[in-house]
């Protein structure tokens, strides 16, 4: 039997999570800044002497495949572009929550961080469709981020997996989400929304994370970043990337249409996009040693 | 026990006593296995998309990514194993294809995987013996090269023969 998670017991748990770098902050803050330039990412970094060394170890990896070795920061981060910068600094800071076993889903190793770079990619790719005004690096980052709350409750989790499947099945719980309500009394947007106002994570973030199940409840004015977000995290689990048992046991909200126009051609090609710049992507960061492998 | 693991877009086949052949979390895409028993060889291609007019490049760089052209290529990877080119006594079997909960017809990419497999075999005069295809979870598979065995896993879930 598994109890429910009091709200101090939550607060503990982010409590016990290292706090993003200074760095990591201002580059999330600068993302989702419509008027910010790749300057002010370089300014940022730059004062940082770790994460400047990781940029640059990253560009020269026999991944990236240069013939000549970069030296400034400022085409290191040219040629990586701000995405991966930003991916680097938080997946740096946050590498004990996205490299954690999801017991809780009877996850493996890795499948967090996998699953959140392939919705990452995904997000951006479904923002950088015609219709849309969102920022592509912003959808990224958002789709980094979005599932950070299973690393707080899959331990509170163990144990339930088969139950909740078989349930589901059975239609007493309409999906996962209701399955973690239920169970311990919070669910896995919820949790990742009290670190994102912990981490003070900037609003557009923190709403995409709280609402990427249920992208509709999200506030006007970011329902289309967080539908965006919404539509790659199912893609990432149709690609086989999902977090363990909870994989495509969720709702797609098929009223995305009045947001993001898709057609199943485009998703076609979206998909694909995913599966190549996933493989180098994945490639570029086990290359420069990355913890999150 | 030697293994044959195929990725996303991966096909191959093999003949070798005790060998396996296998492919991980198949989400929407499907595992389309062909197992010839007058060779004794099992064959397997993990499709992605079911039409490879989106990318011609990509399917001349990894045909078995696409069902219309990785179906082809898995016979002709077959045909090497002293198979019939046309896939002539063969036993089918399909399984992935699945689907998230409540979905629209845009994001059936797993049913329409299903489909267009089944329309591309039917061309060959092929047919499925056996199928676990739907449903919303991810499957990985594993297929003996000895006995021609089945055996799919999920997370959360037992182990099922096919």
């Amino acid at each position: 039997m598994t109890e429910k998670i009091s709200h101090e017991e939550i607060q503990k748990v982010i409590k016990s999570v290292p706090l993003l770098s200074p760095s990591a902050n201002q580059l999330l803050q600068a993302t989702t800044d419509p008027d910010h330039d790749q300057g002010d990412i370089v300014q940022i970094v730059k004062l940082d002497a770790t994460l400047t060394a990781r940029v640059l170890k990253i560009v020269n990896s026999a991944a990236i495949g240069l013939i000549n070795e970069i030296t400034s920061l400022e085409r290191a981060i040219s040629y990586l572009g701000e995405r991966l910068v930003v991916g680097i600094a938080v997946g740096d800071c946050a590498a004990q929550l996205f490299d954690k076993e999801l017991k809780g889903y009877e996850g493996e190793h890795g499948d967090l961080w996998r699953h959140d770079l392939r919705t990452a990619i995904a997000s951006r790719e479904i923002a950088t469709l015609s219709n849309l005004k969102i920022n592509p690096d912003l959808a990224f980052t958002a789709g980094l981020l979005h599932d950070i709350g299973k690393s707080l409750i899959s331990d509170y989790l163990q144990g339930t997996a088969s139950e909740v499947l078989s349930k589901i099945e059975n239609e007493e719980y309409g999906d996962y989400l209701t399955a973690e309500e239920e169970l311990i009394g919070i669910d896995h947007p919820r949790a990742g929304y009290e670190l994102a106002l912990a981490w003070k994570l900037p609003e557009a973030i923190t709403e995409a994370i709280r609402f990427h199940h249920t992208p509709a409840e999200a506030r006007e004015d970011l329902r289309e970043l967080v539908y965006a977000v919404h539509l790659g995290d199912n893609i990432a689990m149709l690609g086989g990337c999902g977090t363990g048992a909870d994989s495509m046991h969720y709702k797609l909200d098929p009223n995305y249409s009045q947001y993001i126009e898709l057609k199943s051609e485009e998703l076609a090609r979206v998909m694909l996009t995913v599966d190549v710049e996933f493989n180098k992507l994945e490639r570029s960061f086990s290359a420069a040693g990355d913890s999150n492998q | 026990m030697g293994q044959i693991i195929l990725g996303v877009g991966d096909y191959g086949a093999s003949n070798r006593p005790g060998e396996e052949v296998k492919t991980f979390a198949l989400g929407s895409c499907v595992s389309v296995i062909l197992l010839d028993p007058k060779t004794r060889t099992v064959g397997m291609v993990h499709v992605a998309l079911p039409e490879s007019t989106i990318n011609k490049a990509k399917s001349l760089e990894k045909p078995g990514y696409f069902v219309d052209t990785g179906i082809p290529a898995l016979l002709v990877e077959m045909a090497k194993f002293g198979c019939n080119p046309k896939g002539k006594g063969m036993v089918v079997k399909l399984c992935g294809g699945a689907n998230v909960m409540d979905t629209n017809d845009t994001f059936q990419i797993g049913k329409r995987n299903g489909l267009a497999v089944k329309k591309i075999l039917w061309k060959y005069g092929m047919g499925a013996v056996a199928e676990d295809l739907g449903g919303n979870f991810s499957r990985t598979v594993t297929v003996s090269v000895d006995t021609g065995e089945i055996i799919l896993s999920s997370p959360g879930r037992s182990n099922w023969k096919l």
